[in-house]
């Protein structure tokens, strides 16, 4: 009964994102990042000026927080080679150099910080793995590319 | 002298399986107490997308991929990480059982309907669960989730069943504090 009502409030909100913001992302795994790079690492909250100036800055967070959590749970459950897929669209997206974005995220370990608040800690576990094989599964592909580059 | 050596066997085996349970109790018990609230919350955020958490763990789905397109290398990688998911999916399996028979045994104290009979065959099948789990941890643990994912599905299928007896006998006693053990491991789309 509790949460139904706070539902009903965040509904629009959260259409409203769907639509409006994350339907122009490349992706699961960047709509992921995005949402994650939206929120304030001390207190949790997420922040969306255009989202919160229709509803609230308390809609909009929690809004946020659902979607970062829905994501999330549809990227822990696709197969290893999705997954690969999604970040290799990810890294197109970005236009940085793949080989460059690989070896700081597999030595920075960024892709830690895009595990939602309120998760499960086995689901981000499988998460976290999932993503470090992706990593090193398209790092292995990268190599034969640049040797080739290199010797053209 | 010989005659006793299966008996000498079987006593080394029970104490070397209790021993693990103690040292591993011991070692995540301070992980345990961190995760409690974390995992409660989660459950009622999405307890469907915990359910085929073992599955994805133990499924083939990603093995045959990496066995067929990435070098041995990585092959080893995935088999070190599956390692590493597949025992805590199994201590946390472990580990919920575990408080929903210490809350059953909580109330079963307090009430005036106790069957002494059907209690101590609880209190057996829990004990074997453990037992079985602890193999389980081991086998995994020396061979890895992929070679292993046939007898994880049968043991858990077994305890899928004493979860049903449980469930109802749970309802029999505190239909309140009635919870269902969760394995998180859908049997019936499991690959063999």
């Amino acid at each position: 009964m509790g949460l139904e009502p706070r539902n009903i409030d965040i509904e629009p909100a959260v259409t409203d994102l769907r639509n409006r913001t994350l339907s122009r992302l490349p992706g699961d795994f960047s709509r992921l990042v995005y949402l994650a790079s939206s929120r304030d690492c001390n207190t949790g909250r997420y922040f969306h000026d255009g989202l919160a100036f229709h509803f609230s800055q308390n809609v909009a967070s929690k809004a946020m927080a659902l979607c970062h959590s829905q994501i999330f749970d549809r990227l822990v459950n696709v197969s290893l080679e999705e997954l690969i897929e999604e970040l290799r669209n990810y890294i197109f997206s970005t236009d940085e150099q793949p080989e460059e974005f690989l070896k700081s995220w597999k030595h920075l370990g960024s892709y830690r910080v895009t595990i939602p608040s309120e998760c499960d800690e086995l689901e981000a576990e499988v998460f976290l793995s999932n993503v470090k094989m992706a990593l090193a599964i398209l790092q292995t592909h990268q190599k034969p590319v640049s040797h080739d580059e290199q010797s053209a | 002298m010989s005659q006793l050596l299966p008996y000498l066997f079987l006593g080394l085996l029970l104490s070397a399986v209790l021993a693990w349970w103690v040292w591993d109790a011991i070692v995540h018990r301070s992980t345990a107490e961190v995760l409690t609230p974390r995992q409660h919350r989660s459950t009622a955020r999405s307890v469907g997308s915990q359910r085929d958490l073992g599955e994805r763990i133990f499924g083939t789905e990603d093995w045959d991929f990496v066995l067929h397109e990435t070098p041995s290398e990585i092959q080893r990688m995935f088999q070190r990480e599956r390692t590493v998911l597949a025992l805590a999916w199994l201590r946390r399996t472990r580990r919920q059982t575990s408080q929903v028979m210490r809350a059953h045994v909580a109330v079963a104290r307090q009430s005036e309907d106790l069957q002494i009979v059907v209690e101590i065959k609880l209190a057996l099948n829990y004990l074997l669960f453990l037992g079985l789990c602890n193999s389980l941890i081991g086998w995994v643990w020396l061979l890895g989730p992929v070679r292993t994912r046939k007898i994880v599905g049968h043991t858990l299928q077994w305890a899928a069943r004493q979860r049903a007896a449980f469930a109802q006998l749970m309802a029999r006693v505190d239909p309140a504090s009635c919870r269902v053990v969760g394995t998180n491991f859908n049997h019936g789309t499991v690959r063999n």
